[in-house]
């Protein structure tokens, strides 16, 4: 037994000092390391785990009603996983996840799929007209989320907007705030506002690619559009699994667009996205413990899957290696 | 009365000891703390000579009432702040505000909020200073609406009573005459929709339970009540359900326009007269005229229409008081600016010219803006129609102190049930179990009637 475990100690030791060059490490590596971490760690843990167990804290508690009708002094209880149970039950914020679901499976491949094809396209223009129209399809990124929609919320209304009074003039009449449109509605914002920013982040890939490629492959006689397909999009792939990533948190996150469409519409509801449901238990029904419980779930959900994502397009990526 | 700040503060001190998120779970087994604002309401000393100041919200552009009383009154300062209007944003940022313990001495609270509020322990108790004294100035129904358990919660502003404003001109081309009942009302309808060229008489609006609840309240229902400790929920009655199946008839008839009203779409309907009618609240005349000034002198107004002939029933939409919220520290000096402003006939004067309603104090009408001619009106006293609409309006209407949600989902399921082609009267029940479980979730006894 001990023999064992000195040999593996022996070999770990041995490998973690083989690639350090020159032999003897810094004194303390560690707490040079620490230093430079301290901020970020004391960050994540006020903002990020903080938060997190508060709310999760928040979540197991209600409040024990008194007096006449119940409108005497209330005590906090604790409720176990009963707010659970509820939000559960409540058939509008399971279809809430339903619709946001549906949302990400046609517009997260959409969007990106335009993002990929204008960043391949960028790539290959060389000269001054890539930076203009790079900086161009980022333009939209750069306004708030808030601003976008109230921007195409004018457009969408009928009698304000320009674009249904043209459409009506040929014959058209579409409906962009109807039943089944306003979500597709809200996913044309959501592509105009991030489809730019990104191609932003696959241009930076494509740029890190080293030019002697490029060369090899022209030389093997391939031209702009066989480079792009079998080139550039494989090596592309860690950019558009981040952004694949981005997107589908962000996706699950829908909360400034449907706000600010609903007063336009009847079609978006209180709780038209899990987050909007939240909101409203929190701030109208002033159901905090409730709409913590709600969060929770999202932000598992929202773990599940772009994990999810990660190790199915990891294990992918390992069979392509052998 | 030590309220729950503890939990937070030592929440926080274990986040700065770093044990992490589950270290919080301790505190489980501690839960003594009290729900609702942070700090109560305590009069501060104040020396002889100092200067107070006030924080007011309200989304009524009072700034002008506002400078009277800080011209009038040197000693208190109130600094006015625009918040958004009710649910879409006004109502979070109070109850955001009492939670974290800085709320602003003043703000405006409709009535069906109230005892949401109350809830939460959101209203300073104003009979511990001297509230009682005002309540002969003000109209019993509504100073009512802000007393609970015997003790005044809040000063009351303006209420909405209902009328049917309409365009004469239009009525006039088509040959309609203002409904008097609701079968002609529906009559009027079809000749518009015959006769408008694409023009509808009005808009039903999903997004407007509130509105939806003055038509019920009106007819007769009464949509919650309370029997000893217990809340019973009616919203399902039989009257209700009428008045849902006129509506769905006028909107699957294609007799109405449906959309949220009040909205960049409906004015634009009312400025080119695709609407030519609005079963509206008194406070609807501000909302017409400034944002259709185009149609000054074609609007009329006439009384409600009936669901019997010559009966006079009449209704309420909104009604705002000024509340004092829990855990200031001037409540005496708020509570003076309170009075003030819903008193002062100069004061409701300004109030009134920025369509903050039907004040709620009495014998400030006659004399006051609202009791002249008014040229929007084609010169017509039409205030008078809704001083008459004031006074039938039956009072012994309740609001569940879960107004906010058991109102959102009212408004999704009417939005559905007429994209789905489902039956508004169908969503009432659905209503009522909503309702009862959004009591019960709040820890109120509750159930159905």
């Amino acid at each position: 037994m001990s023999t064992a475990i000195s040999r593996t100690k022996n070999r770990t030791e041995s490998r973690t000092m083989k690639p350090t060059p020159g032999g003897r490490r810094s004194a303390r590596p560690d707490r040079a390391a620490w230093t430079f971490l301290l901020p970020f760690v004391a960050l994540f843990l006020f903002t990020f785990v903080l938060p997190l167990g508060y709310a999760v804290y928040q979540s197991m508690l209600k409040p024990v009603r008194s007096g006449a009708l119940g409108l005497g002094p209330a005590t906090v209880g604790f409720a176990g996983l009963d707010n659970y149970s509820l939000a559960l039950q409540q058939s509008a914020f399971l279809e809430s996840f339903a619709r946001v679901l549906l949302f990400g499976v046609v517009q997260i491949p959409v969007m990106l799929m335009l993002a990929t094809a204008l960043a391949l396209a960028l790539d290959t223009l060389s000269h001054r007209w890539a930076g203009i129209l790079r900086a161009a399809y980022f333009l939209p990124y750069g306004v708030p989320g808030v601003i976008a929609s109230i921007l195409w919320g004018f457009l969408y209304v009928p009698g304000v907007s320009p674009v249904v009074d043209l459409l009506g003039r040929v014959g058209l009449a579409p409906d962009f705030l109807g039943y089944d449109s306003v979500l597709w509605s809200i996913a044309n914002i959501v592509i105009w506002e991030f489809a730019g920013y990104n191609m932003l982040v696959i241009v930076a890939q494509l740029k890190a690619i080293p030019q002697e490629l490029y060369e090899a492959a022209r030389i093997d006689g391939a031209g702009a559009w066989q480079t792009a397909i079998r080139i550039k999009l494989p090596l592309a792939r860690p950019a558009l699994v981040l952004t694949g990533v981005f997107s589908i948190i962000g996706t699950l996150q829908l909360f400034a667009e449907p706000l600010v469409i609903k007063p336009l519409t009847s079609t978006v509801t209180s709780s038209y996205t899990p987050n909007l449901s939240a909101y409203n238990e929190a701030f109208a029904n002033n159901n905090i413990y409730l709409a913590a419980a709600e969060s929770v779930i999202l932000a598992l959900v929202a773990s599940v899957l772009s994990f999810g994502f990660l190790s199915l397009v990891n294990r992918g990526k390992g069979r392509d290696a052998r | 009365m030590n309220s729950s700040p503890p939990s937070r503060r030592t929440v926080l001190r274990w986040g700065a000891g770093a044990t992490g998120a589950l270290a919080a779970l301790p505190a489980l087994t501690a839960c003594g703390q009290t729900v609702g604002a942070a700090r109560t309401t305590r009069q501060a000393a104040t020396r002889p000579g100092q200067k107070v100041n006030l924080v007011f919200w309200t989304w009524v552009p009072m700034q002008k009432t506002v400078d009277l009383w800080n011209r009038t009154h040197p000693d208190i300062h109130v600094e006015m702040q625009t918040i958004p209007q009710n649910v879409q944003g006004g109502y979070q940022k109070m109850h955001a505000s009492l939670t974290a313990g800085n709320p602003p001495d003043l703000a405006q609270v409709e009535y069906h909020e109230l005892p949401g509020f109350m809830l939460v322990n959101g209203l300073t108790d104003l009979s511990a200073y001297g509230a009682d004294e005002l309540r002969d100035s003000y109209v019993p129904w509504q100073w009512n609406q802000g007393v609970f358990d015997g003790r005044v919660r809040t000063i009351p502003q303006a209420s909405g009573p209902m009328g049917l404003f309409y365009r004469k001109d239009l009525f006039e081309k088509w040959g309609i005459e203002a409904p008097a009942t609701w079968a002609e009302f529906e009559q009027a309808a079809r000749v518009v929709k015959a006769r408008g060229g694409g023009a509808r008489l009005c808009t039903f609006a999903p997004n407007q339970p509130s509105w939806f609840a003055a038509m019920c309240w009106q007819r007769g229902a009464r949509w919650i009540r309370t029997e000893g400790d217990d809340w019973i929920v009616d919203m399902n009655s039989d009257l209700s359900r009428e008045v849902a199946d006129f509506w769905e008839r006028m909107v699957r008839d294609d007799l109405v326009f449906v959309g949220p009203d009040m909205s960049s779409a409906w004015f634009r309907q009312v400025q080119t007269g695709q609407i030519s009618a609005w079963v509206g609240p008194q406070w609807g005349d501000a909302m017409l005229r400034s944002n259709a000034p185009g149609t000054k002198g074609k609007w009329r107004v006439a009384p409600l229409p009936q669901w019997t002939r010559g009966d006079n029933a009449s209704a309420n939409w909104g009604g705002s008081s000024t509340a004092i919220l829990q855990g200031t520290r001037h409540p005496r000096e708020a509570l003076r600016f309170a009075h003030w402003v819903n008193t002062d006939p100069e004061a409701v004067d300004l109030n009134i010219s920025v369509g903050y309603g039907w004040p709620a104090a009495t014998g400030v009408f006659r004399g006051s803006a609202l009791d002249k001619p008014d040229p929007f009106f084609g010169g017509q006293r039409y205030n008078d129609v809704f001083t008459a609409s004031d006074r039938a309006i039956d009072t012994s209407w309740k609001w569940s102190p879960t107004t906010d949600a058991d109102f959102a989902q009212f408004g999704d399921a009417f939005g559905a049930a007429i994209a789905g082609g489902g039956s508004l009267a169908a969503t009432l029940a659905g209503a009522q179990k909503n309702t009862v479980d959004n009591l019960l979730a709040k820890g109120l006894k509750a159930r159905s009637a």
